[in-house]
């Protein structure tokens, strides 16, 4: 399967909060929308999951203009929220009714990820009487219980803790492996570049850079060398304002010229007490900050 | 339509199951209980009183204090006959000796008598039904117009006769008996504005907890907005339908249970034999009066982002329906359920539910102005349905800050 956002444009009012965002979303690949707040990111879910319409251009899947009957949407809200005077596995159910189950399906379904999460035996509590963590839990449900085609993830990590987050982990994991279309959308950028094989940026409701993540990592020049030693003071003195030593202990030297990496890695390892080194990529959070640091 | 039914499912019974509704459902049908058996009940209570009065052979005693002369001859009779239930003892000593045997508790109540046409009354506590000042006003009038009668030349029978005169009539209603309708009337018309604020207003206050809770996000993405709000309308309409038919469900069956014990009120009776017609009317007028106030409160809940903003943002609905009422109210009450404000109601979809329903069980109302009224109404829900659908669809999305009149009027227009 294959999303894509072809030149989406819409306004609320006089605000003109997507100009033009485009971008494809592969089944099997997850993919990571990211940009600060107010860039646009949860309109344009909402556009994905049709909720309104845009104003112009095309959401297109496998080709064809996206309707509700083709596609099923799993939904994890940044904003976390269910009924909470009513009981787990009830209001469980009833979302994934909503979402086409027939009842005994979406029972069942619903009974399977309780115990696959652990939490059996809150099926019959209300929501309430529950932990932040596993009200989080129940939320991923109603994201998943009806095995969507297509799953949205927005922050779904925020509020876990590493536990749980290791058990959402392999969800996710399961999801991609399944082959499905899955988005993430998040402002924690080591969870991007664990998961996402491609990212977009938006950025004053533009994507201002989209593409394969390592690809797009390569672009970069590959002028940096990051060094481990037990000893940086010959370095520090010896390259001067070329090198920094990072909080790690590391110290990162920068080339003036990319081609002289292999050089000054020989050079490294003949002259100086190293215990490593390895040419630096771009972080994602570096690229996040290029590339949506200033407002369009 | 499957979203619609399913929404529709578990608004309804989340309803049903809510303990606050089936507290009071349980309440109001035990409260309607209580009034129909009391007429039994009591029954039961002086019939045991009575047996205890006869076995014990005594009757309440009454202290009499007449002038002497003549004129205390003259009426000894008058209050034996008048008060032939109490055990009439003639006091000398005029009106004190009456009050001291009173406030001693020696006689119940008593009378001193001045004059042939003024008397004092003196009891310990005054009873809401006590009617023997007008007993007493009755005999003495009697008494003195018969001697009046007799004094002027007519024998004590032609006096009598003409004193026992009484004039014959027949009523002929060839349209509606607002006398015997009234009571029934205010009674559905009261159901109506009950049910229609209490389920409207918790039509809003769902929408708003959704909101709140932040639900709304994931049921925006699994449901559509129109059978969102259609379903928990719907369901709202259906629980006050319920309720309603458990409420007048159990007072009939009650009724009949006890239909001899209420034979002599007539206002009751005539409660419990209302044309089946008249029921079907409001039927017809509940649903659609719900349906337009419950798509208004429905929108409106849905611009709110807070529960506490609930109170505030429905006032104005609030008010259109409550002047509704009183306008209602205060025609049925003037007797003239046909004036110009009524007719004018009548076919205002906000204000027909009530008024045209009034009109109908009140007066006699033409067959075509029942059916304009009707189209009216009907093309009105549907348009508040759609106005209010397009407003939720926006309103739901927006948190912070209230949609403006302007934010909403282009929500109208875009598709």
């Amino acid at each position: 399967m294959k999303l894509e956002l072809c030149d989406v444009e819409k306004s609320f009012g006089d605000k003109r909060v997507l100009q033009g965002v485009s971008f494809t979303v592969q089944s099997g690949r997850a993919f990571g929308l990211l940009g600060r707040n107010g860039a646009g990111k949860t309109t344009c879910i909402r556009i994905l999951m049709q909720v309104f319409g845009a104003d112009g251009g095309q959401v297109l899947l496998n080709g064809e203009p996206l309707s509700r009957s083709r596609a099923t949407f799993g939904y994890l809200p940044e904003e976390r929220g269910l009924y909470p005077k009513k009981r787990v596995a009830e209001q469980l159910a009833y979302f994934a009714e909503l979402k086409g189950l027939p009842h005994k399906a979406a029972v069942a379904a619903v009974a399977n990820w309780l115990a696959r999460l652990g939490m059996s035996d809150a099926a019959n509590k209300r929501l309430d009487t529950l932990s932040k963590g596993n009200q989080q839990k129940v939320q991923l449900v109603t994201a998943l219980a009806h095995n969507p085609d297509v799953v949205i993830l927005d922050e779904p990590f925020s509020g876990l803790d590493p536990v749980n987050a290791l058990l959402l982990k392999e969800v996710v994991q399961e999801q991609i492996a399944q082959d499905k279309l899955v988005l993430f959308s998040s402002h924690q950028m080591n969870t991007i570049e664990e998961f996402c094989d491609s990212i977009a940026i938006l950025n004053g409701g533009r994507a201002v850079l989209c593409g394969d993540l390592r690809e797009i990592k390569r672009g970069y020049p590959r002028d940096r060398l990051a060094v481990t030693t037990e000893d940086p003071a010959p370095l520090l003195r010896d390259f001067g304002d070329a090198a920094t030593k990072t909080r790690r202990g590391e110290v990162i030297l920068r080339l003036d010229d990319p081609g002289e990496k292999q050089a000054v890695m020989r050079r490294l390892a003949e002259q100086y007490d190293i215990d490593g080194v390895r040419v630096l990529e771009p972080t994602l959070s570096d690229i996040f900050v290029e590339y949506a640091g200033e407002e369009a | 339509m499957k979203q619609f039914g399913k929404i529709f499912q578990f608004e309804l019974r989340g309803i049903l199951k809510n303990k606050v509704f089936l507290g009071v459902t349980l309440f109001l049908v035990v409260a309607i209980g209580v009034v129909m058996f009391l007429p039994n009940l009591s029954a039961l209570f002086q019939t045991g009183g009575e047996e205890e009065q006869t076995s014990a052979g005594e009757l309440p005693v009454l202290a009499l204090s007449l002038p002497e002369g003549e004129l205390g001859d003259r009426l000894t009779p008058v209050f034996a006959a008048a008060f032939a239930d109490y055990a009439v003892t003639p006091l000398p000593g005029g009106a004190r000796a009456v009050e001291q045997a009173v406030a001693k508790g020696e006689a119940d109540c008593g009378f001193a008598v001045q004059t042939d046409r003024s008397y004092t009354y003196y009891v310990t506590d005054l009873a809401l039904t006590d009617d023997n000042p007008d007993r007493a006003d009755a005999a003495l009038e009697e008494a003195y117009r018969l001697t009046a009668l007799t004094q002027s030349g007519l024998s004590p029978e032609q006096a009598a006769d003409i004193l026992a005169a009484r004039a014959e009539h027949t009523v002929v209603t060839l349209g509606k008996d607002q006398m015997q309708n009234f009571f029934y009337t205010y009674l559905m018309i009261f159901a109506l504005y009950m049910v229609i604020l209490l389920y409207g207003q918790m039509v809003a206050t769902n929408v708003a907890v959704e909101k709140s809770s932040r639900a709304m996000e994931v049921l925006i993405t699994s449901a559509k907005p129109v059978a969102m709000m259609f379903g928990k309308v719907f369901a709202s309409c259906t629980a006050g339908l319920i309720q309603l038919a458990a409420v007048f469900g159990s007072a009939m069956l009650f009724y009949q249970l006890n239909e001899s014990a209420w034979a002599g009120n007539g206002l009751v009776a005539a409660f419990f034999h209302i044309p089946v017609g008249l029921f079907v009317y409001l039927l017809v007028f509940f649903l659609f009066g719900f349906l337009i106030y419950a798509f208004l409160y429905g929108a409106i809940g849905s611009t709110a982002s807070k529960l506490e903003d609930i109170n505030t943002s429905v006032m104005p609905v609030t008010f259109l329906f409550i002047i509704a009422f009183f306008v209602v109210v205060f025609s049925m009450t003037s007797g003239n359920v046909d004036n110009l404000l009524m007719k004018i109601c009548s076919f205002v979809p906000f204000t027909s539910p009530m008024a045209m329903f009034t009109r109908i069980c009140m007066s006699a109302v033409p067959w075509y102005e029942i059916a304009l009224s009707l189209a009216l109404l009907a093309v009105g829900v549907a348009a508040v349905g759609w106005v209010s659908a397009k407003i939720y669809r926006v309103g739901v999305l927006l948190y912070g800050t209230k949609p403006t009149l302007r934010t909403l009027a282009a929500a109208l227009k875009r598709k």
